[in-house]
């Protein structure tokens, strides 16, 4: 009933409805209209969090059925006690330093190179997309095919043109090994970069650029001090998205080296899968995930806040 | 404007209608079931192509002998992992469904410790015609939780044409690699699996069998980092370090181990039975020059690693009678017969290995032979875990990170840990 009285124009209304309480009954369905949603988030957001926040403080192994029990924080302490963990933490962090750097950098050529006219702009501007359009599992195979020291691209293009690096096997290596890794990510992930600072550059009005023009700015001064700053929020929430995905990566490199060669590609997701899908223990995978999360929301807390001091922040 | 309201409004005609549709066409199903007393059994199972068109074909034979049970097949993922995985979120919550499960040989043990399957020595199976070491595999606290359904076993296949007769020894296998790769240097001595996974781990368990070596002793407890072993891996890896095997092997699984052998590149490899057809097939380069045997020995006994699948039934099924109606059909010889015959699955129990389809399929009969040293991996719910510290040593020793006696001490000390408890 609610619902239907919302939609029905206000002068509809019979008369006797109308007057001193009509902004509380519109606040009513206001709320009314967002329960849905709210109620959608409780059930697929909230719940699960604290069900996994529950279950991290529990023993709870599949393959000792009827034995769980409260530990308190006890997954937590085997987590921090274990130089395994912060080894998957210290190769999530050096991925995600290098492959978001590496694909900021080049989103942002990309954003410009678009953001200019040119002839058939629009084809050039959705094909760019098509990598981010490609599932991460393949896009990741891909690479991996590339890569491959038998039949792959990369191998032939490097012994064709006499560069280093030919008949090397990538996968065997636990410093290269993350070279395909970090290129299928920026392959996947640059356009998604590009679209948004895409969007931003187009937020700045061509005026300021004919202004500095006139003021003999040079463009590369014109790009350091008036489209960088201007850019600053696209830029902000450009980071936000690839810093908190790239810190649960998992698909690209669990297709790609499967954490190898040795444990030299583990990252914390893949500790994460670990923990719940080969030890089937579910008490210590919720607190990898809890930690996970946590680290997630701290992450988004710190570039949340940069992007507040900002005072021209406009969305 | 008024076109695309209407349109909406047809739109939401069509969708209301369709809704309506589903509920009516629900309440009739729900109707008819309970009338006839139709069950409903959900199978999950892996297999694509042929393995899938032999599923198809023996359900259709299972329902017209049992019209009162209806069978849905629900494919699991190609891929053995994405298989557990959504075998294992489907069990842990409990579901009634999937009512029958095809289960990898290495899964039974760590479903049965998890309550997720059940016994089924109270269908009272005659288990005399399969193969001991599959049976085996499906066991857990004494009491039989999984029947083969076929059986598998990691050998190695050697060129006839450039071995005169198939190494007794590592030593010599290595020996006549050499060989045949100095009349013919583009030759690789031995393709194997090498990249960290599962595959990896049945390679080194055959190797490690022939040195005598094992993943567990008779207590259950860990020799991982055994002289044995050591000498094992040291083999392998040198096999990589020598050149026998090129460095690329460090990422192959089973489907470029078969490219290396069908293109005739190949003059040893290691891999499962499902290679010989194609080897004997319209496109491969080796027809008529295959050889396959249970891996050599060097003090130890041959190790030919046991794969294959098994049926198992959901604990929580609602129907385990009409369950084990399925599972028994389907694993009986006359069906493990006529699977054999369409998809080349070797079947797990020595009566269905007929005249006919010998005749038709000669290479299963040096198969059998292999099958006779056929060696299960640990049975143990610890399995996943103990492969996955195996598949690590392999890996950092196969990439230079860590020798063979570093690898497997590290290994030895983690799986410890896990077998003791205090360790995941």
């Amino acid at each position: 009933m609610a619902a239907k009285l919302a939609t029905r124009p206000r002068d509809q209304l019979p008369r006797s409805r109308r007057g001193a309480s009509y902004l509380a009954r519109r606040r009513r369905v206001g709320y009314l209209l967002v329960l849905p949603a709210l109620i959608a988030l409780a059930l697929v957001a909230i719940y699960p969090l604290l069900y996994n926040l529950v279950l991290s403080s529990r023993f709870d192994v599949a393959t000792e059925p009827g034995t769980q029990h409260f530990v308190g924080m006890q997954n937590y302490h085997s987590l921090v006690v274990d130089p395994a963990f912060w080894g998957d933490l210290l190769h999530t962090g050096i991925f995600v330093v290098i492959s978001v750097t590496l694909e900021f950098v080049a989103g942002m050529i990309l954003a410009l190179v678009v953001n200019r006219k040119f002839r058939a702009r629009g084809l050039v501007r959705a094909s760019i997309l098509i990598p981010w359009a490609i599932p991460t599992a393949v896009s990741a195979l891909l690479w991996k095919m590339f890569f491959d020291i038998r039949s792959g691209f990369v191998d032939f293009a490097l012994s064709a043109l006499h560069l280093p690096g030919a008949q090397t096997v990538w996968f065997n290596s636990p410093v290269l090994a993350w070279v395909p890794i970090i290129l299928s990510d920026m392959w996947k992930n640059t356009p998604f970069i590009a679209l948004l600072l895409l969007a931003g550059l187009q937020t700045i009005p061509q005026e300021i650029y004919e202004s500095a023009k006139i003021d003999g700015a040079s463009s590369w001064q014109a790009f350091w001090s008036l489209t960088l700053p201007l850019l600053r929020p696209a830029i902000l929430v450009a980071l936000i998205f690839r810093t908190l995905s790239a810190m649960l990566v998992f698909d690209t490199i669990f297709v790609m080296t499967g954490g190898g060669p040795g444990q030299s590609t583990e990252v914390i997701a893949y500790y994460n899968w670990y923990k719940y899908m080969v030890s089937l223990n579910f008490g210590y995978g919720a607190a990898v995930a809890v930690v996970i999360t946590i680290l997630a929301l701290l992450l988004a807390g710190i570039y949340v806040r940069i992007l507040r001091q900002r005072e021209g922040f406009v969305t | 404007m008024v076109s695309r309201t209407r349109a909406k409004r047809a739109g939401m005609g069509i969708l209301s209608g369709a809704i309506l549709m589903g509920a009516l066409a629900g309440c009739g199903s729900a109707a008819q079931s309970s009338g006839s007393k139709t069950v409903n059994l959900v199978f999950a199972t892996q297999g694509l192509g042929t393995e899938a068109q032999a599923t198809q074909q023996a359900v259709k034979e299972f329902e017209k002998l049992h019209p009162h049970i209806h069978v849905q097949i629900e494919t699991l993922s190609a891929s053995s992992n994405s298989a557990y995985q959504t075998l294992v979120t489907d069990l842990n919550s409990g579901s009634a469904t999937p009512d029958v499960i095809t289960s990898d040989v290495i899964w039974p043990p760590t479903f049965a410790a998890a309550k997720w399957i059940m016994p089924l020595n109270q269908f009272h199976p005659n288990m005399s015609r399969f193969y001991p070491g599959m049976v085996k595999a499906g066991e857990y606290k004494g009491k039989l939780y999984a029947i083969p359904w076929f059986i598998n076993v990691e050998g190695v296949y050697y060129r006839t044409d450039l071995v005169k007769s198939p190494p007794k020894t590592f030593t010599q296998l290595v020996s006549d690699a050499k060989a045949a790769m100095a009349k013919n240097p583009k030759l690789i001595g031995l393709a194997f699996e090498g990249n960290k996974y599962e595959g990896a781990v049945t390679v080194f368990q055959d190797v490690s069998g022939g040195f005598g070596g094992s993943f567990l002793n008779s207590k259950g407890q860990p020799v991982l980092n055994s002289p044995q072993n050591i000498r094992a891996l040291t083999w392998l890896d040198n096999a990589i370090k020598t050149g026998l095997s090129p460095k690329a092997v460090t990422g192959w699984e089973e489907g470029n181990v078969q490219q290396a052998f069908l293109s005739g590149d190949a003059v040893f490899a290691t891999n499962w039975p499902y290679l010989y057809p194609l080897a004997e097939q319209k496109g491969s380069a080796v027809i008529n020059k295959v050889g396959f045997v249970p891996p050599p020995t060097q003090g130890g006994k041959p190790t030919a690693s046991l794969g294959g699948d098994d049926l198992v039934i959901n604990k929580n099924t609602k129907y385990p009678k009409q369950a084990w109606e399925l599972v028994s059909f389907l694993t009986s010889a006359k069906t493990m017969t006529q699977r054999a015959l369409i998809s080349g699955d070797p079947p797990a129990r020595t009566d269905a290995y007929t005249p006919a389809l010998l005749k038709k399929a000669p290479w299963f009969k040096q198969e059998e032979a292999v099958y006779a040293d056929a060696t299960p991996r640990p049975v143990t719910p610890l399995y996943p875990r103990i492969s996955a510290r195996i598949q690590e040593a392999l890996s950092a020793t196969y990439s230079g990170q860590l020798t063979p006696k570093q690898a497997l001490d590290q290994a030895q000390k983690a799986v410890q840990a896990i077998v003791s408890g205090h360790g995941s």
